[in-house]
Formats: C-alpha cells, structure tokens, sequence
C-alpha cells in the first residue's frame, strides 16, 4: 500500500477556529473514499484542506512526494462569462505537468485528446463549456482531472446537476477511470446511496457535534453513527 | 466626396495622432479581454483617472516652482509611477476588512477624479493639457508617442504572448491555479502592470475618456459577436482600432473632440454588436 495523503491531529477550520478537530486519516492507492455528512458540516473545508487550498487551524498534513491531483470541483462555480471550449477546459488540466511561461508540448495535447475519449466527449471539443448540460460539463471535468495523469480524484459533489441516469454514467465513469488508473478516489456527496455504493472507506464529518469518523465502509456504516449523523432513524435492513 | 478627399489630402496632419490612435486601440482592445472577463471594468476606469492624476500632479508641481522635482519626475513617469502602484495594490491586496473589493476601487476612482478636479483648477499653465488629459482632444501627439506607445504596446503584447495560457488560467480558475502551485499573484501582478503601462502612456496621449472606452467596449462589443475565446481576443482587437480610426476620422471632418469621438464611435460598434447576436438568436 502507498500512502498518498496522511493527516494526523488536524483540525480544520478558518482562521484560526477550528470547528472539527482530532483528524486522524490516510489515504492509499487505490482506494475509494466517500465523504459524508449533513449541509454546512465542514464537508468541503475537509476537501480543500486536503487539496492543500486551505491550511489545517492545528495538526500536520503529509503528502506523497509524487502526489498529483486531479480535482473535479462543481461546475457552477466557473463563471459563464468566460467562452472556454470544451478542449482548452480539458487542456487546463494538463497545467499541473506544464510551468508557467511554457506551451503544452504535442504529447500534452495527445493526452488531451486521450481523456476526451476515456470521458466520450470528443464530439464536444469545439462546444462552449458553460452551454453544455450538467452530465456534459461533468464528464468534461473528469477529463480536465484525469488529464493531469493524477495519482488521486478528488471530486466535490460530481452528481449535484445530473439526473438519475447521468449519475449513473458518471458514477461509472469514475469507477472504470479508477480501475484502469489504479487512482485513488476522495469522493464528497449529499447522497447515501450512491457513496455507499461505490466507496470501500467513508468518512463521516459533522461540525455542530464536532464529530469525525472513518475507516472501511462496514466500520463506518453502521446505525447508531448514520441516526447520530443524519438526524434520522435509519433501517439498514 | 469632398471632405474624403479633404480629409486624404491632410494626411500629415492626422497620420500620427491616427498611429497612436489605433496601436492604443488594439492593445486596450486585447488587454480590455482581461478586464472585462475578469469583471474588473471599474479597476480599468481608476487605473486611467490615477493616471490623469499623476500628469495633473505633474504639471502642478511645475506650476508652483518645484521645476526641479517635475524635470526629475515628468507627467509621464509620475503617471506611470502611481498607475502602476495602483495596479499592484489592487492585483495582490485581496482582502480589505469589512469593505469589499469594489468599494476600494470606487475609492481609488474617486479619490483621483476630485484630486484631478482640485489640481486642474490650481494650474494656472497647461489648463488646456488638463482638459486633453481627461477628455482626450488630442489632435496632435507628442513626436515621442510615435514610438512609444507602439513599443509599450509591443511589451505588453510579447508579455502576453509568453504568458497566455497562465493568464488566462488564473482568471479563469483561480483554485485550480493555486493547486497546481501556479504564482497567483506575481501573475495577476504582472497582468494588472501591463494594464497599468499601456494605460500611463496612452492616458497621456489620447485622454482618460477614450483609454477607459477602449478597454471596456471592444471587448464587451466582441462577447456579443464570438463564443470562441481566441477570436475573442482578435474581434476586440479589430473593433479597438476600428473605433480609434473612425473616430480620428469623425473629429477631424465634424471637427469634434477626439476623444468624445472615439467614445461615441466604440459605443455605437457596441450597440450594433448587441443588435447582431439580438437578429442571429432570433432567426
């Protein structure tokens, strides 16, 4: 196993108010993690935490010497204004791997055109990304992600504009790019269902209860942690 | 016809101020891509009044005797100087309190407007440079813009040519620029600086007016008329200097302020704009 990402003792927060603390985790290779928990919990402060984007309030982040990311952020958050193609969104991606001042050589822009196709959407390179759909600009995320020949996935709420079956086709996705990259996978989610279904580790994270757990899929799914979670009397049956 | 072949027949006296007209044109036309994508519109308009402000702080401190200051210290160093501190200020102070980044800039372009307002009425000399400072009624250029401007223009450009992409992923994603380890705000400095050189020594040429028309509008004309970034960055271009040219040509025939007329002639190409994409949608 290789460890990636190791956190120990973090807490996380802003400026200097940490609202979830005693963070302990790591992430390998080729593992699938899920991030869990209720609006407002601290989800998302997790994840740019992670990403390096935000500094722990306490405790040490280390990271794997070769460590690459390949982020999917939400799709709303890029301005519509901005006429980016389908292929120059995608070509950003690659910039983890290109310094500033230098061009994107020809082998960068084979690996382009490489993860349109893992991603199907090479029929959309010439598109405007802020028409597409919400399936549509979320595979062009992955493909911008996997581009950068990431050793880790990080995606932040990949489903939240797709319908049950672009999630489907996501959530596939993901899994097939996964498996032949061997990649790990951060995963944050709103749905349950579908972390549950495709992650091996979850964490659970609520702020208001101060309250951090992870560990396997099987160790974190039980009733009293989901109940104490989601505020809800679950039937795991 | 007359007034054509009048205007063809003058040519040495509008070819230069024509010149600078239209290199300050294409290069506002492709930096305005920036400013206008970025939504930064108003940190254009304050950068071209401090500009105005540092020419009008000039010429007062040549006007109360301080020669020796002014002679060391030009219109055009002192404007470039404080446009580029401005610039700087506002590409990597991001955080400002309680206030937000806008209420900053209105300070800026207010507290230089009136400064240019209170020094214009103080200089007894060059009150009319005043006037063609702010307004732009500049018939007639300085020799040296000639060949300034175009080699401003030419530096900037290069600069951008090498920067390109970095500039634009900056802009355009800012969090995946800071995970990738990209240097954000040396980029958006030298982005900003480049706006801040191109606008000191065009300020001084053609007027505050027609510097900040020709940063906003070719650029916003162009996202009525393309969906293609790259030819975005052509079509303002074309538009710039169209709206320098016509608008040289328009003050020279109707014998109107030059800098009013390109104003005018970059808000007429705008309107027009909006009617193409209003009849291309609706067909």
């Amino acid at each position: 196993m290789t460890e990636l990402i190791k956190l120990e003792n973090v807490a996380i927060g802003y400026e200097q108010d940490p609202f979830v603390d005693f963070i302990n985790l790591s992430i390998e290779k080729n593992q699938f993690w899920g991030v869990l928990g209720p609006n407002g919990s601290g989800k998302t402060t997790l994840l740019k935490t992670i990403l390096n984007l935000i500094s722990p309030v306490s405790g040490t982040v280390f990271f794997h010497n070769e460590l690459v990311f390949g982020y999917v952020p939400q799709n709303e958050k890029f301005d519509p204004i901005f006429p980016i193609s389908v292929c120059e969104m995608v070509s950003m991606g690659r910039y983890s791997r290109v310094k500033p001042g230098r061009r994107l050589s020809n082998i960068d822009n084979e690996i382009v055109m490489r993860s349109m196709d893992s991603a199907g959407i090479s029929h959309l390179k010439d598109r405007t990304f802020s028409s597409l759909s919400g399936g549509e600009k979320q595979r062009t995320l992955l493909a911008r992600a996997i581009a950068g020949e990431p050793n880790i996935l990080v995606l932040d709420e990949p489903t939240a504009s797709v319908d049950i079956k672009g999630e489907a086709q996501i959530m596939e996705l993901v899994r097939n790019i996964q498996t032949e990259s061997k990649l790990a996978v951060l995963m944050v989610s709103h749905f349950l269902k579908t972390v549950s279904e495709f992650s091996d580790h979850l964490i659970l994270i609520d702020k208001d209860s101060n309250t951090f757990l992870s560990g396997t899929k099987i160790e974190v799914l039980q009733k009293e942690s989901l109940d104490k979670f989601f505020g809800l009397n679950l039937n795991l049956d | 016809m007359e007034i054509l072949s009048q205007f063809i027949n003058s040519y040495f006296l509008w070819r230069d101020p024509m010149i600078v007209g239209a290199v300050t044109g294409a290069i506002c036309g492709f930096l305005g891509v920036y400013i206008v994508l970025r939504r930064i519109i108003f940190v254009s308009a304050t950068l071209t009044q401090i500009s105005s402000f540092g020419v009008a702080l000039s010429f007062y401190l040549e006007g109360i005797g301080l020669t020796i200051f002014s002679s060391l210290i030009g219109p055009f160093a002192l404007s470039l100087f404080l446009t580029i501190i401005a610039a700087a200020f506002y590409a990597l102070k991001r955080d400002f309190s309680r206030i937000s980044r806008e209420g900053v800039i209105a300070f800026g372009f207010l507290l230089a407007s009136g400064g240019v307002i209170i020094l214009g009425d103080r200089i007894t000399k060059g009150a009319h440079d005043i006037s063609t400072i702010l307004f732009g009624s500049a018939v007639v250029v300085d020799p040296i813009d000639v060949y300034l401007i175009p080699g401003v223009a030419i530096l900037a450009f290069v600069i951008h040519l090498i920067y390109y992409k970095d500039f634009i992923f900056v802009s355009f994603d800012t969090e995946s620029a800071k995970l990738f380890k990209y240097p954000l705000r040396r980029l958006n400095a030298l982005l900003l600086i480049t706006v801040a050189l191109v606008v000191a020594v065009s300020t001084r040429a053609l007027g505050a007016l027609p510097v900040f028309a020709l940063l906003a509008l070719p650029a916003l004309s162009s996202l009525y008329l393309t969906e293609k970034l790259k030819l975005l960055f052509v079509f303002s271009i074309i538009i710039g200097i169209l709206s320098a040219v016509l608008g040289y040509f328009f003050s020279f025939i109707l014998s109107i302020p030059t800098g009013a007329s390109i104003t005018v002639c970059a808000s007429i190409i705008f309107i027009l704009s909006a009617g193409w994409r209003q009849i291309r949608f609706s067909i």
